[in-house]
């Protein structure tokens, strides 16, 4: 048994490990249950104690359990991390593709643009249209053809046409950067979980945004142009007491709720800690957002679990009225990542008005300094809002000015002193990547990327579930089909194939689970057409053995000539159709990607079987003395 | 079980029934190609697919009827997963400028008819979403609820004023709310594919097919010989060209059978080349063997014992792949449904040609230029 250990140590070893990846999803599957059961029993709780309560409300409450359920058990939320993710089509959402209007952006760069000039302007985007030709390299040719130099329109009047394209085509790709950084804040202000922001080719940026339900709410926040704002922070003398009242008011609310009637709405802490219970219990607002007594400033800082809760807070009409009419409170746009690990957004209060909007910023670029080589931000603003940026520096020297975009804080940086040239310097950032994301932050205001949709897919909830079962069907029958088929044909055997069919599920499933892909639909057809295809390695071997067994050889003659000679036909028929799983993956999206990626995997996954599990089954037969008989 | 046991059929000497055969199939998919077409899905023409499933079982023709009065030109009503669901698709992006002042007005008067007293003006509308601009908060509060009660997408862009989404989908979502108020429906899918995104698709594609077999010919001819490689390809081009026919000859015929030319059927299409030279593979990897061994029999009797001595492998495994593409078709759901039958229908013709087209491709070269192959 010695020479067959190593093998079956393996065998074991790939199982326990593909089991082991696959355990987060099938506690994810039994704690969303779990969740989803204790939330529907709270909502009917609600109705009954209170049924005037509007849905807006209901939600609230029904979020703030769910999160709390997730901070009691820190394991849901790492489960769920690491679970196997499922496609669009499968738990339903949006699917977007975004494309930069470059024809719109070369209009907002063009100088003194001429009617000519739009003429041109419009026919080159038209044939963008149809051509895979670049805009901005249609429209040069375009001008040129007309007699122009590019200079007239674009850049300085000594570049030459070629340096002025490379650097339209940067402004191009800058844009799809400051478009997908303004998709990403908003998406995620907005609370989509597991969104999916990316940038496909040049221009395009692709969305998925899972289980959302209301379209127009995504598309609001993945168009409309982004509003960047200067706004005063609110210095600690002021904010503290606000603070203070919106603890007290809700430190009342709550004794109020538990002391009437029934609700036990509130009452979602662990019983680990008294004396935090307690805590948090005569001050609901700061046990959660939590301010630094030895700091000047006044910024509350939220844990990232507990953002959702804050924000219902400060919703409540009672906090509202707290507050008062001139300020509004701000997270950050970014958490930054506190010693123990854990992720950390700022709440500030700042000033409703905002003192200045972006579109006066002319240029923004983040840099080096010389001298100190700190990374640091300049920023270049009209003439108009220069005058306008003197006035405020020069007013509120030592405040805060909080540069936010469409509601979120990028930077509040301390104003030194009076900015009279409109140029401004801003220091303080942890690293260069910073820099860089406010330099973005900054350009939207003053250049918007027009972005449009050309490819949206919406698939609701209850297609999706659909999907999955029915997907899941499917493999089930499907499996046994062939399992029994197997059996029936090839007997003992057959079950021998059966077991190392199981083996490859079991495979697939790990490594889709630990390489964290997504498993749509079609992913799941490629598990079932694996299935099937599977088996063939196994049929070609068994076919062979028996051949070799009918030319007089002995049981483990057969075998091995078997195998030896199968290695060739299944290595050769294999690797062609792992190829064309590469082509199919670069020629799809999404769900496509997912086809083409379990197809692949279950071409590993079967190889292996059949020549490890099934190979070593034999052996331990032939070397036990048994007589190999196929069907 | 033992079936095929020592099979001995010459299968060289009757490849002229198959050229026959394969010939007429052939004709026959080039003839549905050229009179019927292919049905393009919107992937590739661009578009609006809407899916819907009701409460209880419609209507198709009445619905049908409804819609066409809308004035939005053609738009096609299918069945979708059973008796109660449809798929309404059309090839606009959005609503046609000489519709959308009506819509406006119409959405205007269902507003009033929930608030006369409201007062109201269209304070911005864009190509896809109309704002209104209400002089009381209450008021808006109010209509907004039923608004979305009715079907609409509302949302907020302050507090006087509430974007409602007329998207084209939305606009016959909405029609079909008001002429079926009793049959609730809810919304399974919707795609939007700008004509952009089709054309490239379409060159994407092709572009993979040829590339799959490209790659085909290139590694069986390294493994091989160049003419099994080509004979290779030329039964996969067989099988492609045959099903692409099918999906000509069939899509509108049977019910319930959805046979347009999907991003899914392409990477069926591809999938099938990937599958159906595996048997092909097998077989020659049979003959290369024979030829290798029995290195004075004739290439005929090389192959025809290679054919003869494989296809029980080549059947059974046909069988279980057959056996899982068959379940996904039955039991798969609507969206994989054309997907499923262009595998199906794929591993049949596939499995066929490997044995009667590209080994008898290898026969008749080896014939023509009597040279001898030798591994």
């Amino acid at each position: 048994m010695k020479e067959f250990r190593f093998r079956i140590l393996m065998i074991i070893g790939v199982l326990a490990f593909s089991i082991y990846l696959l355990f987060p999803t099938f506690a994810d599957i039994q704690n969303t249950n779990k969740i989803k059961k204790e939330l529907s029993l709270l909502t009917e709780d609600l109705q009954k104690s209170n049924p005037t309560m509007s849905e807006a409300e209901l939600n609230d409450l029904l979020q703030i359990r769910e999160d709390s359920l997730m901070i009691i058990d820190p394991s849901i939320r790492e489960n769920r991390e690491n679970r196997m993710k499922l496609g669009l089509d499968l738990q339903g959402g949006m699917y977007l593709v975004m494309e930069v209007n470059t024809a719109k952006l070369l209009e907002k760069l063009a100088k003194d643009p001429d009617d000519e000039f739009k003429v041109l302007l419009e026919s080159a985007a038209k044939e963008a249209q149809v051509s895979d030709a670049d805009v901005v390299e249609i429209l040069a040719s375009k001008i040129t053809l007309a007699g122009k130099r590019l200079s007239r329109y674009f850049g300085s009047i000594r570049e030459e046409d070629a340096d002025i394209i490379s650097k339209l085509k940067e402004q191009e790709s800058d844009a799809v950067t400051r478009a997908i950084e303004i998709i990403n804040n908003r998406v995620n202000q907005y609370g989509v979980s597991e969104p999916n922001i990316q940038k496909q080719g040049s221009r395009r940026i692709i969305v998925e945004l899972p289980g959302i339900a209301k379209e127009e709410e995504a598309k609001r926040l993945l168009q409309g142009s982004a509003l960047l704002e200067f706004k005063i922070v609110k210095e600690s003398n002021f904010t503290i007491p606000v603070m203070n009242r919106i603890d007290e008011i809700l430190a009342a609310n709550f004794k109020n709720e538990s002391d009437s009637s029934s609700s036990n709405v509130i009452d979602t802490t662990s019983t680990s800690d008294l004396t935090e219970e307690q805590f948090a219990k005569e001050h609901p607002f700061y046990s959660i957002a939590i301010i630094n007594p030895q700091s000047p400033y006044a910024d509350a800082y939220v844990k990232e679990s507990d953002k959702n809760k804050v924000t219902t807070f400060l919703r409540r009409p009672e906090v509202k009225n707290a507050i008062p009419d001139n300020a509004e409170f701000l997270f950050d746009a970014k958490p930054f990542t506190s010693q123990e690990g854990v992720n950390i957004f700022r709440l500030y209060l700042v000033n409703k008005e905002a003192e200045l909007t972006g579109g006066v910023i002319v240029d923004a670029m983040a840099n080096i300094d010389q001298q100190t080589t700190e990374p640091i931000v300049t920023m270049q603003m009209n003439s108009e809002g220069a005058r306008e940026w003197a006035r405020i520096t020069g007013s509120n020297i030592d405040k805060r000015c909080a540069i936010v975009l469409d509601n979120a804080i990028y930077s509040a940086p301390t104003i030194q002193g009076k900015i009279p040239g409109g140029s401004s310097r801003i220091t303080g950032m942890a690293d260069m990547n910073e820099a860089k994301l406010l330099q973005i932050v900054l350009k939207a205001g003053a250049l918007p990327a027009p972005v449009d949709i050309i490819e949206e897919r919406t698939v609701g909830p209850s297609l999706g579930q659909d999907s999955i079962n029915k997907g899941f069907n499917s493999t089930m029958i499907g499996f046994f089909l062939v399992a029994i088929f197997m059996i029936f044909y090839y007997k003992k055997s057959g079950v021998i194939s059966d077991l190392a069919l199981f083996v490859t599920v079991i495979m697939i499933m790990g490594v889709l689970a630990g390489f964290q892909a997504t498993l749509t639909l079609p992913g799941i057809a490629g598990i079932i057409l694996t299935i099937g295809m599977a088996v063939d390695a196994n049929v070609i071997i068994f076919e062979r053995i028996r051949e070799e067994l009918t030319t007089g050889k002995t049981s483990k003659a057969a075998v091995d000539s078997g195998f030896a000679n199968s290695y060739s036909a299944i290595l050769d028929s294999n690797i062609t159709t792992f190829f064309t799983g590469i082509i199919l993956y670069q020629f799809g999206s999404g769900p496509i990607q997912g086809f083409a990626l379990t197809l692949m995997i279950g071409i590993v996954a079967s190889l292996f079987s059949a020549f490890v599990v099934t190979r070593v089954i034999f052996d331990m037969l032939v070397a036990k003395g048994n007589k190999i008989n196929i069907g | 079980m033992k079936v095929f046991e020592n099979l001995n059929i010459d299968f060289i000497s009757k490849r002229k029934i198959a050229y026959v055969i394969s010939g007429i199939f052939i004709l026959l998919g080039l003839l549905s190609l050229a009179i019927r077409g292919l049905e393009f899905g919107i992937d590739f023409k661009g578009g609006t697919d809407i899916a819907l499933k009701f409460d209880d079982p419609i209507n198709i023709s009445e619905i049908r009827n409804n819609l066409e009065q809308l004035g939005l030109g053609n738009i096609e009503v299918k069945t979708f997963g059973g008796e109660s669901g449809i798929l309404l698709r059309t090839e606009l992006q959005s609503i046609p400028a000489e519709v959308y002042s009506d819509v406006i007005a119409e959405i205007k008067n269902s507003i009033l008819r929930y608030e006369p007293a409201a007062v109201i003006s269209v304070s911005d509308s864009a190509i896809n979403a109309v704002t209104f601009k209400f002089a009381e908060i209450s008021v808006a509060n109010k209509v907004e609820t039923k608004l979305q009660n009715d079907g609409y997408q509302t949302s907020r862009l302050d507090d006087n004023n509430i974007i409602i989404r007329v998207g084209i989908a939305d606009w016959i979502e909405g029609e079909l709310r008001s002429t079926l108020p009793d049959n609730h429906f809810v919304i399974q899918k919707e795609d939007h594919v700008g004509p952009k995104i089709g054309s490239e698709l379409k060159q994407d594609s092709v572009i993979s097919v040829v590339l799959a077999l490209l790659g085909i010919l290139i590694y069986l001819g390294f493994r091989f010989k160049f003419v099994f490689a080509i004979g290779a390809v030329v039964a996969l081009f067989h099988d492609v060209l045959i099903t692409l026919g099918v999906f000509a000859l069939l899509h509108g015929v049977i019910p319930n059978l959805n046979l347009e030319i999907s991003i899914s059927v392409v990477a069926a299409f591809l999938t099938l080349v990937g599958y159906s030279i595996n048997d092909t593979v097998i077989v020659f990897d049979r003959i290369r063997e024979n030829i290798k061994i029995h290195k004075t029999a004739s290439i005929k009797d090389n192959i025809n014992s290679a054919i003869n001595s494989t296809m029980r492998r080549t059947i059974i495994t046909s069988l279980t792949t057959l056996f899982v593409v068959a379940v996904l078709l039955i039991f798969g759901g609507d969206v994989l449904r054309g997907f499923a039958f262009a595998l199906t229908f794929g591993i049949l013709v596939g499995t066929y040609s490997s044995v009667f087209v590209a080994s008898p491709f290898v026969y008749e070269y080896v014939q023509r230029t009597k040279k001898n192959i030798q591994f």
